[in-house]
């Protein structure tokens, strides 16, 4: 059994419990460990990237690979079927680039973390939690270890913004800690309704002794399960009930008459049952994305948060909430999902254009990488409501793009915070003259992410776009006006960076007096370098050649948009049939 | 519902009855290298590598690298002569990979290539050979700058975007080199970034060229959703397959074998023609995007030669050219206007200026509009041919003027004037044709070619151009039975006059009279015997002599016999007849062609109108004595209105720029004041529901169990008190029950 996945996922646990285990003093020694830790579950990542075979079939809730399957928590109910959760972890187009993304980025950030000085021990501890976490979350196929991961994160990332944070830290931690709470409760609600309607064919199988124990059923034998349970023959003792998200993709695997059930018939507030659900999960999500409105505690966490921590959360936290919607939210409610199409693209220009203008307002050159985050991330809910080949290819690029570019940004930005502790646009004028290779890589991850072609950025936003201009004609989704307005972002884009170099890094060399005494403004270091040269090399690599990424993605987002399609049209029509009479 | 369509889409409506031959993955096959591309690739690449090399360790190189800028441009120069040589009316190179692709049967794949053509390799020749002179030029130009070495890196980097944008075969590499060359751009304008002047004109010209992009983003995905895919070459053959029917354009064809049936409304079609053309407004500063023209002045002289003046602000009217089979008759129309409304206030606001540079700038916007008029008034090789000579003479007059330039800050800087003179003022100058006498009859040529006097090429092309839209008005009108098209021409007309003016004025204020700052002019010059640095010259010299007539046409007098029109002909660069607009286009150039007597007149009173302008100009002029000269102002409203360029940049301050930020600012406080708010305030609310929660748990929760307590304690203490030990207690509590047992039972 190939345990590669369960290597990405524990290995930074391993280094945790590594650092847990020495002594306070030995700092130097945590950090390298730490360092190893992640260039472990980087060259991991890198190799299941390189091993992963973009060209499997895949159609949604098939072509997983690597995939390690093991009961967790089973036991019998007696008349009420059996409860399993089980420990599910499997790779796909989807995730691949994120798993890929998140062992580089968990690199730089270790490199980045190397300056910290307050409570070692307990900060990287931490550090290594909340990658192991956000790995989990990327790799989890079952719905409960997925929540399991996805709320692991919260607390991590709870104190590293509290303790090593800016001024107003308590402030940004607990604030970031409601609005994600929140979100969760909202998933879990979505959760526990989906477990109660979805039942595991195969283990019912073994359940009804169709095939013995632990032997895999084959297609037919899980089709006539399947048959069986809509035809309601199969007895409740029988029925195992489970938590993959991949069973949940499956409309047969739901019970006859259960909650979530497209013919269940239950609405609530006039909508259907599987609406008001899609809406919840949906919301849960957009709260990680984050998407306007439920965007404000994002500036205030990146603000507080140290800088190693922004890069973790703006390059790989935010991307659980798009992932966790094309890995659960709409291949699980496909039928609310296209009815919702312009809702949800809806909010993304919405975040485009709020989050451009409210980016060209910042004074505090991180809060403007935040809210540019807020307008990059609505890029991803609109490819991914137009349903179209180019949209989805490009709302999960663009996930990849944004991770190594904002890592790039708040990284520029924590080199000026060094320096001069602190980071207000109008305290600095004409610092090219004094930093001209910090200048260089600020204009590069500037022009980076305001889309200049030959970055990713570019193609991230070029299929966005050209996906969701075309879905009216090819999807049906989206009115073409949505795409239009969205154009409009990569003005704005433009102007929020170009102004703010030209307050801060052009003109005469001249920074705000009080900060003089503090400040010691001096070019990038070694360490520097080392983070900055290979982002701006990736996200150049994968702004040239687009088919390194693609290759990977695109065969499983086809998948996707056909599950999608297919079953959103059929089970939309049962909704709708049971409301309209 | 809205859901009614499915993953199918809609364009896939098969009809029985229409037969499917077209297969686009068939038109997007890879092809092969030839020598050709592959030096064509070397000539893309070279100067990228040249930049890599400059920008990183340029400042370590010996002569801090300059010799690895203009030695690279060199060789793909030569290698550009030698391109041209193998293709220039005797064969199409193209060579093509695919790029990246989806496992999509509606999406075909993306594909990336570079094709050689007529144009191709003009543009070639064009691009290379005033980039090299350029920088052989900005050696003496930019001698001990601090950024000696980065900025050969820059212009290597805009050799290189500026050649991709002319060697791809498609639209989407077209757009990406297209925004490479906007960077090369602002990084030249910003060049000297201290200046805060520089850095606010670099950021307005990016700016202003995405407004413009928005546009050519919006044409491309117009194009592309229904004609699948970027390819120039596919998007013809596509084009012209298509065919009119009742008012619509349909097209069939399959794409992966699925049926595509394509219907596409004129109105539509317009629209999206005009989206590619927006791309063309921002780039080549049409009106009325042409405000950051006049700002990008700021940059170094040599940089406005070559990026603002001969090449990339022609990527424009080159992108119209190659797109030219997707306008519509309305979309051509609507360019020809806009080039005209260019071409006019260009020149109104060249009459008024005073900055040496500002003069040459409008009037490269005039020139643009032009070139944009001749376009859209189907005068395409005309156009073309325009952009070709412009390239020429107006890279002469900007060196010309940052030679100028250069001699104006030696002089001043020697007689150490009380205040500071602007060098750059052409009140300041003056009869500098004595002090520099090299100088002065380069530019007079290049000022003939612009002015377009005859035997220079500037007549011949501009002459095309008033003799295609002539032709291009009378069809339009007789077409319509509308005598307003005839506007535009004459528009043409008028701007002749005014250029004329306008150099007659510009060169009697910097050549003629005397010297009115109070020093000697002779301190212009860099030495006794030489009037400029040697590496100076040469490139202006060759760039004034191209200004001759002769080069471009055996017969200077006609355009007719031009070799370059002949080669660019719509005709010679789409075969077969392929554009939406073919039957104006071809109504036009029949009627241009039955025009024998037209042509004539147009001629004689072009150059007519030329020699008049110069001597309105003269006449204006000679007789006010150089004290007068000095102080001129714009006087009446008319003069402050072009000298102001029509206050277009406070408009748009005004109605663009401070709302946008005054809406960012008024969002960012609905963040805080409406979302974070509501967000505190039910969180307060929170916290008030738990303070009631606390009192109903100490009170009602806490209390009844208390209560309860408290309760049982009494009752506990009552029983306790009943059982005394006393017998007689105890008889009197069961009599005492006996009887109410009795009295329950009598009662019931």
């Amino acid at each position: 059994m190939n345990l590669i996945l369960s290597g990405l996922i524990f290995t930074p646990l391993l280094a945790a419990l590594v650092v847990l285990l020495m002594p306070t003093r030995l700092q130097k020694p945590m950090k390298v460990t730490a360092l190893l830790g992640t260039l472990v579950q980087m060259a991991l990542s890198v190799l299941l990237y390189l091993r992963f075979d973009g060209s499997a079939p895949a159609n949604g809730h098939t072509g997983y690979q690597f995939v390690e399957k093991l009961d967790w928590i089973s036991f019998s109910l007696g008349s009420l079927g059996r409860f399993q959760i089980e420990y599910f972890v499997g790779v796909d187009g989807v995730s691949i680039s994120m798993v890929l993304l998140t062992g580089i980025v968990g690199v730089i950030g270790v490199i980045s973390s190397w300056t910290i000085n307050k409570n070692v021990k307990g900060y990287f501890l931490l550090y290594l939690l909340l990658v192991t976490s956000v790995m989990g979350c990327f790799l989890a196929l079952d719905f409960f270890l997925f929540y399991l991961f996805f709320e692991f994160m919260l607390l991590p990332m709870y104190f590293l913004i509290g303790i090593w944070g800016g001024p107003k830290r308590e402030y940004a931690a607990i604030k970031f800690f409601i609005y994600t709470l929140v979100g969760s409760l909202l998933i879990l609600i979505v959760m526990i309704g989906l477990y109660t309607s979805v039942i595991d064919p195969q283990a019912t199988a073994w359940q009804m002794n169709l095939i013995g124990q632990g032997i895999p059923a084959d297609a037919n034998v899980i089709r006539q399960v399947q048959q069986m349970l809509q035809q309601g023959v199969i007895s409740n003792a029988d029925i195992v009930r489970t938590f993959s998200i991949p069973a949940m993709m499956e409309p047969a695997n739901f019970i006859p008459g259960s909650l979530l059930h497209v013919l269940s018939g239950v609405s609530l507030f006039d909508l259907p049952i599987r609406f008001v659900a899609f809406l919840l999960v949906f919301a849960g999500f957009l709260i990680k994305v984050p998407s306007v409105p439920v965007h404000t505690w994002l500036p205030d966490a990146h603000v507080e948060a140290p800088t190693p921590i922004s890069v973790l959360l703006a390059a790989v936290l935010l991307k659980v909430g798009g992932y966790g919607l094309i890995r659960i939210v709409y291949p699980v409610f496909p039928d609310a999902g296209a009815y919702f199409a312009t809702l949800v693209g809806g909010l993304g220009v919405l975040s485009i254009i709020y989050g451009a203008l409210c980016a060209l307002a910042m004074n505090d050159l991180k809060k403007l990488i935040a809210y540019s985050s807020v307008s990059h991330m609505g890029f991803v809910l609109l490819g991914l409501a137009s349903l179209t080949a180019e949209g989805v290819n490009g709302a999960i690029y663009m996930m990849f793009s944004h991770g190594i570019i904002s890592a790039m940004l708040f990284l520029v930005v924590g080199v000026i915070y060094d320096r001069a502790h602190d980071r207000m646009i109008l305290n600095f004028r004409g610092l090219a003259k004094r930093m001209p290779a910090y200048t260089a890589f600020v204009v590069i991850a500037f022009f980076a992410s305001l889309g200049l072609p030959g970055f990713s950025g570019f193609i991230a936003e070029l299929l966005v776009l050209l996906g969701s201009f075309g879905a009216p004609e090819a999807t049906g989704m989206l009115p073409r006006w949505l795409a239009i307005v969205a154009v409009f972002g990569i003005l704005l884009a433009a102007a929020y960076y170009l102004w703010a170099l030209q307050r801060m890094f052009f003109g005469k060399y001249w920074i705000f007096p009080e900060l003089r005494e503090k400040a010691s403004i001096s070019d990038l270091d070694r360490r520097e370098y080392l983070m900055l040269v290979p982002l701006a090399i990736l996200a150049l690599l994968f702004g040239i050649f687009p088919h390194l990424l693609l290759d990977k993605v695109s065969i499983a987002v086809s998948g996707f948009t056909e599950l999608v399609l297919l079953n959103g049209q059929e089970q939309l029509n049962m909704v709708l049939s049971t409301i309209i009479p | 519902m809205r859901f009614a369509k499915t993953g199918v889409p809609t364009l896939l409506l098969l009809h029985p009855n229409i037969a499917y031959t077209l297969e686009l993955s068939a038109l997007l096959k890879p092809l092969a290298g030839t020598t050709q591309t592959t030096l064509a690739l070397v000539v893309l690449l070279l100067p990228l590598l040249a930049f890599a090399l400059l920008y990183g360790w340029g400042k370590h190189l010996a002569r801090k690298g300059d010799w690895l800028g203009i030695g690279s441009t060199g060789v793909i120069f030569a290698l550009s002569l030698y391109l041209f040589s193998q293709t220039w009316d005797t064969a199409t190179f193209h060579s093509r990979i695919i790029w990246f692709s989806f496992p999509s049967n509606y999406v075909a794949d993306f594909t990336a290539g570079v094709r050689l053509d007529n144009l191709t390799v003009l543009m070639l020749l064009i691009v290379t050979f005033v980039s090299l002179l350029v920088q052989v030029f900005s050696v003496g130009y930019m001698k001990g700058d601090a950024g000696y070495s980065r900025y050969f890196a820059y212009l290597s980097l805009f050799t290189f975007s500026m050649l991709g944008i002319v060697l791809v075969d498609n639209l989407l590499l077209l757009f990406m080199f297209w925004e490479l060359v906007g960077l090369s751009s602002y990084l030249l304008i910003g060049f000297w970034y201290q200046r805060p002047a520089a850095v606010a004109a670099s950021k307005k010209a990016f700016l202003v060229n995405r407004v413009g992009d928005i546009g050519l983003l919006l044409g491309l995905f117009a194009f592309y959703t229904y004609f699948r895919t970027f390819d120039l070459e596919a998007l013809r053959t596509l084009v012209g397959a298509g065919e009119w029917s009742n008012g619509i354009f349909s097209l069939s064809y399959t794409l992966n074998g699925q049926p595509w049936l394509v219907e596409l409304s004129p109105v539509f079609l317009t629209l999206a023609g005009l989206g590619l053309f927006m791309g063309c407004v921002g780039k080549s500063a049409q009106f009325p995007l042409q405000v950051w023209l006049p700002d990008a002045m700021q940059g170094p002289t040599p940089v406005s030669s070559l990026i603002h003046a001969a090449t990339m602000v022609a990527a424009g009217v080159y992108l119209l050219a190659r797109c030219y089979p997707f306008f519509t008759v309305d979309a051509l129309t609507v360019i020809a206007v806009i080039g005209a409304i260019t071409a006019l206030l260009g020149a109104i606001a060249a009459l008024t200026q005073y900055d040496i540079k500002a003069v040459l700038a409008f009037s490269t916007i005039s020139q643009l509009g032009y070139m944009v008029m001749g376009m859209g008034t189907g005068a395409h090789d005309a156009s073309l041919f325009h952009l070709t000579t412009h390239a020429f003479f107006k890279a002469a007059l900007f060196l010309n003027a940052g030679i100028i330039i250069h001699a104006m800050h030696r002089g001043l800087h020697h007689a150490h004037l009380p205040g500071d003179a602007d060098p750059q003022d052409i009140r300041n100058m003056g009869g500098l044709r004595r002090a520099m006498p090299l100088t002065f009859y380069t530019y007079l040529l290049a000022a003939a070619a612009l002015v377009g006097l005859p035997l220079f090429s500037g007549f011949l092309s501009k002459d095309a151009i008033l003799s295609g839209s002539w032709a291009w008005a009378q069809t339009m009108s007789a077409a319509n039975g509308n005598s307003l098209y005839y506007i535009v021409p004459v528009i043409g007309f008028v701007v002749v006059l005014l250029t004329a003016y306008y150099m007659g004025r510009h060169l009697w204020f910097i050549f003629f009279g005397s010297f009115r700052l109070p020093f000697d002019v002779q301190s212009l010059r860099f030495s006794v015997r030489q009037e400029v640095e040697r590496v100076m010259l040469l490139p202006v010299v060759l760039l004034a002599i191209l200004s001759l007539g002769i080069f471009f046409s055996l017969n200077p007098l006609a355009f007719s016999g031009s070799w370059v029109m002949r080669g660019i002909g719509i005709e010679v660069l789409t075969p077969k007849s392929t554009l939406l607009a073919d039957r104006l286009v071809q109504a036009v150039a029949a009627q241009d062609a039955a025009n024998d007597t037209a042509h004539l007149v147009i001629g004689i009173l072009s150059a007519l109108l030329g020699v008049a302008g110069i001597a309105l100009a003269v006449g204006r002029y000679r007789n006010r004595g150089g004290a007068l000269l000095l102080q001129e102002m714009p006087q009446g409203a008319l003069a402050r209105l072009s000298y102001h360029h029509f206050y277009l940049d406070a408009v748009y301050n005004r109605t663009l720029v401070q709302p946008t930020i005054w809406l960012a600012r008024m969002l960012y406080r609905l963040d805080k004041r409406v979302i974070d708010y509501t967000l505190e305030y039910a969180s307060k609310w929170l916290v008030v529901f738990a303070k009631i929660v606390k009192w109903f748990d100490h009170w009602v929760v806490d209390g009844s169990v208390w209560l309860i307590g408290a309760l049982s304690k009494v009752l506990g203490s009552i029983g306790r008190n009943l059982q005394n030990g006393k017998v007689q207690s105890y008889y009197a509590y069961s009599l005492f029950g006996f009887i109410l047992i009795i009295l329950y039972i009598m009662l019931n």
